[in-house]
């Protein structure tokens, strides 16, 4: 079990992380893992999508200004995957930094394979 | 550390959104023409039903178009649901006053997406819409050409059928001026 955790920390690269969150890449696995919530789940392309998706559409100001006395918890579900959140508001606001911040370390990474490879110099 | 997301997708996520913003809109002028012609129908203007019943099916082509596209690139296609179609006009001249109406917004829209190409430097996609820029100079000069037939013919009389006469006629060449 040891020697697994070791395989797969070496390979990963770190693409953005906060004091609440991390998400890794793995280049040899082309996905995706995301140390959140209190767990390491692993995201390919279509599906880390989906979980963006399926964060930014929350409405954060709605649940903040509704006062109705259900619970303050959203269930993020996504389909064909076989991970799922619980997530609190603070949790929710989290994980929308941490994925926000992935996004654009993917995006910078782009450029940066863009400037230093695909185009000639 | 790869380039994953390029590797999986030749459009960006913003030119996706906006092309599926069009497909939704091509959907839904091929439900707005089909009503159309089915108003048409409904109240004996046999000719010009056969023109929007055309209208209908060019624009589901253009939806595919843009569909197909989407996917080839790696992209989520999403199919549209479209709501709030319109059964009723109040006149002959209304339906194809919102005709042009209908054209020139789709015009804008693929304008836009180009604009959004040019800025992160998306020639291929720029290359794909020009064929949509020379079909919408074709609809929308159809579609101000059948406008054009209230003002000439005028709809006293028999007006109205002369029009509805006309419109199956109106025919864009290929190239401008012909």
């Amino acid at each position: 079990m040891q020697n697994t955790t070791l395989e797969v920390s070496t390979h990963l690269a770190e693409v953005y992380s906060t004091v609440k969150g991390a998400v890794y890449q793995s280049d040899s696995e082309k996905c995706w893992y995301v140390d959140f919530a209190g767990k390491m789940a692993k995201f390919d392309y279509r599906n880390i999508l989906k979980l963006k998706k399926a964060i930014y559409a929350i409405d954060i100001e709605e649940i903040l200004l509704n006062s109705s006395k259900t619970a303050d918890v959203e269930i993020v579900f996504i389909c064909a995957c076989e991970h799922c959140y619980v997530l609190t508001l603070l949790e929710i606001i989290s994980f929308k930094e941490l994925l926000e911040g992935t996004f654009v370390m993917l995006s910078l990474n782009q450029i940066l394979h863009d400037r230093l490879y695909r185009i000639a110099a | 550390m790869k380039d994953i997301i390029r590797v999986k997708s030749l459009i960006s996520a913003d030119v996706e959104t906006l092309l599926n913003q069009q497909i939704k809109k091509e959907a839904q002028s091929s439900s707005a023409y089909l009503s159309m012609a089915s108003w048409c129908d409904r109240n004996g203007f046999d000719n010009s039903a056969e023109y929007f019943f055309k209208q209908a099916e060019e624009e589901r082509q253009h939806q595919m178009k843009f569909f197909r596209y989407v996917l080839d690139m790696g992209g989520t296609a999403l199919s549209p649901e479209i709501t709030n179609v319109k059964i009723e006009y109040n006149s002959f001249r209304e339906i194809f006053e919102e005709a042009l109406d209908q054209e020139i917004s789709v015009t804008q829209s693929i304008k836009n997406i180009a604009a959004r190409c040019h800025k992160e430097q998306d020639y291929v996609t720029v290359e794909f819409l020009n064929w949509f820029f020379k079909e919408q100079r074709e609809e929308e000069y159809k579609a101000r050409r059948a406008l054009e037939l209230f003002d000439l013919i005028g709809e006293e009389g028999t007006g109205r059928w002369e029009i509805d006469k006309h419109v199956g006629k109106i025919h864009y060449g290929n190239e401008a001026g012909e």
